[in-house]
């Protein structure tokens, strides 16, 4: 075992592996690695490695443990006996019977152990390599491998530890950290913030007590949106369907993003939270009209209506004539600002009378020909552009922020990568623009292999 | 501990809550009657027996030679066990230890290992080769609720008490074992948003979780552990580090700082 450092953090206030103190490790995330586990997770986090097999809802052995309202929630935390420098002798330990009980109670707040009852359902968490933090590690693999089992959750579970050392709070502790650190303390949250799992060891006042929570939740949001990131990329992959379907599920996409957060309005951030998804259901609305837009075809009669619906409001056709002549952004502004009850309708009817291909379509249609389901984002990031939103978005942005509830993060990092596209990307690159976005920072996320290809890289 | 409850006494229980009662008439701060003894039993280096309403816990300090862990050459060693015994509910059975059980054994070592409450490198007796282990023993001998506590209590007063025999291994006289601090393990059960100290058994049925806070003489804390499946929102967590703090600031005061005195 190495003697301890002299400094833990340098004069610049940087850690010993360069992080700054609100900084985590970077995380890789790989789901489904397991063919035989119903879900599974490979976790590296820093230099912990981590694998989490879910099995379930399965039968209970033995018999006389299952429960006839419920299903019983098993987890096992069990580390290689070649995961640490001194070889550790393999079957639980106190310290691994300890962390499989408070891991366990993590995650029955958000596991709908009550659809299933008489069942089990058992989370195996294998630790191949030990590096501090391992049993927050393993609830963020544990999360994701359950998610990969379908298993009904409420949310993901989030954990990060956060400690001190040489007398400063700090984000994530690394095993020096850990080893010579003054205090330890691992919590679990929800996304909304409520915590499942929380341990402490050391010597903290409430006030860095207080502060260390704020880092948590700093690192605990950071997490999510690799955890969701991750998941999306595997489960958001379209099913490759007639183009019909395809407009019709933009529709379908469009209530879901309301219907599946209802818990939303009980977060503190309830406002700015709905105001997202209103600017959701805004940019769906405007989706489908890309759809229109691009194809022609007899499919898309529902999206017509929307966009009749919308012509009703005109008041007469000369913003319609205007617009349609307004080749570029400038101009639809203009125009479009003169009335602000004209705007919508002038806009969405600009994009109805410009059927024909233009400049800016062109090479989408081309690429996107075999990505039916995406083919209304990647159009609507074009069309984005034109739409003078300059002005609401620094807004929208910095409301986004704000909102430190990690509920919104998946409105968040939707928004987010759309407002960079509109922004910033040209029409050609919007496909893989969001992708790259989520890559920036600490982490990089994992691509599965066996979706690797473009597909599915823009599905926000 | 999990223990069957009426649908009946559990409503009962959590609407005298809302109300701001509790069962046995206590208020939300109070203890039930806490009795300490120490040096209840002479053949352990030290003791200490706690009765906390009607749980009661025994805990035996033994010291024993043996050799340091290789990382801290010159410290001693600390080991704690707790002991669900049969004896103390028709819950537990025999056999080795359960989950709760090593759960709050490990708490209660938490507790008294990093406040640093024995001073550890004065159990070193060579550097390297022989040190003191000091074995905590806590065996439950009645269970009727918040045996945490009662065995935070009963550790940190068989400590105060223990003494390290010397003469038996001829190394000189025997001296009261070396003490810098005194933690105190107090347990907030939230039952519903209600937040309340000292858990009844029945209390302990109705409530979904807990938090035990260890926290040292100069109000910081050294160690924490939520139990049980519900959770916390952070504003409750704060409040019940506080709530812990003050009363373990009273417990302490009124049971233990006479123990200091004493040596």
């Amino acid at each position: 075992m190495s003697d301890k450092p002299e400094k833990l953090i340098t004069d610049d206030g940087l850690r010993l592996d360069g992080r700054h103190a609100d900084e985590i490790r970077p995380m890789k995330i790989e789901i489904g690695v397991l063919s035989r586990a119903d879900g599974s997770c490979y976790l590296e986090w820093g230099r912990n490695k981590i694998l989490v097999g879910v099995f379930g809802p399965r039968e209970v052995h033995p018999r006389r443990s299952q429960r006839a309202d419920t299903a019983v929630i098993r987890y096992k935390y069990n580390m290689a006996s070649f995961s640490v420098e001194d070889r550790a002798r393999p079957g639980p330990s106190r310290r691994s019977i300890e962390i499989s009980k408070v891991s366990r109670e993590a995650f029955e707040p958000v596991i709908m152990a009550e659809l299933f009852p008489k069942t089990a359902i058992d989370i195996f968490v294998e630790v191949l390599q030990a590096d501090a933090g391992t049993r927050t590690a393993a609830i963020n693999a544990s999360s994701i491998a359950l998610a990969d089992a379908g298993i009904p959750m409420k949310g993901l579970v989030t954990s990060c530890a956060f400690g001190k050392v040489d007398g400063q709070i700090v984000l994530d502790l690394n095993k020096e950290e850990d080893n010579y650190g003054e205090a330890d303390f691992p919590v679990a949250m929800t996304q909304d913030g409520e915590i499942t799992l929380l341990q402490m060891d050391g010597n903290l006042t409430p006030d860095e007590i207080r502060k260390g929570f704020e880092l948590i939740k700093k690192g605990c949001k950071e997490i999510l949106e690799i955890q969701q990131a991750v998941l999306r990329k595997k489960f958001e992959t379209p099913v490759e369907e007639p183009e019909a379907e395809a407009s019709e599920e933009a529709e379908g996409s469009e209530a879901e993003v309301v219907e599946t957060e209802p818990s939303l309005e009980y977060a503190p951030e309830a406002a700015a939270v709905e105001e997202i998804i209103e600017e959701t259901e805004e940019l769906s609305e405007e989706t489908v009209e890309a759809c229109a837009l691009n194809e022609e075809a007899p499919e898309c009669e529902k999206l017509e209506e929307i966009i009749k619906d919308a012509e009703a409001e005109i008041v007469e056709g000369e913003s319609i004539e205007g617009a349609i002549e307004a080749e570029s952004e400038e101009e639809v502004e203009k125009e479009a600002f003169e009335e602000e009850a004209d705007f919508e309708a002038a806009f969405e009817a600009s994009f109805e009378e410009v059927s024909e291909p233009e400049e800016i379509e062109e090479p989408e249609l081309e690429e996107t020909e075999e990505e039916t389901e995406f083919e209304p984002e990647v159009e609507e990031f074009a069309e984005e552009k034109i739409q003078p939103e300059e002005e609401t978005q620094p807004e929208e942005e910095a409301e986004i922020e704000e909102a430190a509830s990690e509920e919104t993060f998946e409105s968040e990092s939707e928004i987010e990568s759309e407002a960079e596209s509109r922004k910033e990307a040209p029409a050609e690159q919007t496909v893989e623009e969001p992708e790259e976005e989520k890559c920036k920072g600490p982490w990089k996320v994992v691509k599965d292999p066996s979706e690797s290809g473009s597909r599915g890289e823009n599905d926000e | 501990m999990s223990e069957v409850i009426a649908t009946l006494k559990k409503d009962y229980i959590y609407n005298l809550m809302i109300k701001g009662k509790r069962q046995d008439g206590r208020g939300f701060k109070d203890f039930r009657d806490i009795k300490l003894e120490t040096n209840v039993i002479s053949k352990a280096e030290g003791s200490a027996k706690v009765t906390l309403g009607d749980t009661q816990v025994i805990v035996g300090v033994k010291l024993q030679t043996g050799t340091p862990f290789p990382d801290s050459q010159d410290e001693g060693v600390i080991i704690t066990n707790l002991e669900l015994n049969p004896i103390a509910s028709p819950e537990f059975e025999p056999g080795p230890p359960r989950e709760e059980a090593i759960e709050m054994a490990r708490v209660v070592d938490r507790g008294i290992r990093e406040s640093g409450a024995i001073d550890i490198k004065k159990l070193c007796i060579t550097v390297g080769e022989s040190v003191w282990i000091v074995f905590i023993d806590v065996h439950v001998l009645n269970d009727d609720g918040n045996v945490i506590d009662a065995s935070c209590l009963a550790a940190i007063a068989a400590l105060m008490t223990a003494i390290v025999p010397n003469e038996q291994q001829g190394i000189g006289t025997n001296v009261p074992l070396a003490m810098r601090e005194i933690p105190v393990g107090v347990t907030i059960a939230k039952i519903g948003s209600k937040l309340m100290v000292d858990p009844s058994l029945d209390e302990e049925a109705v409530c979904e979780t807990k938090l035990t806070v260890v926290s040292s003489s100069d109000g910081s804390v050294a160690g924490m552990q939520k139990m049980g499946s519900a959770p916390f929102t952070e504003a409750e967590v704060l409040e019940a580090i506080d709530m812990a703090r003050e009363k373990a600031a009273e417990l302490r005061e009124l049971y233990l700082e006479e123990l200091v005195k004493r040596e």
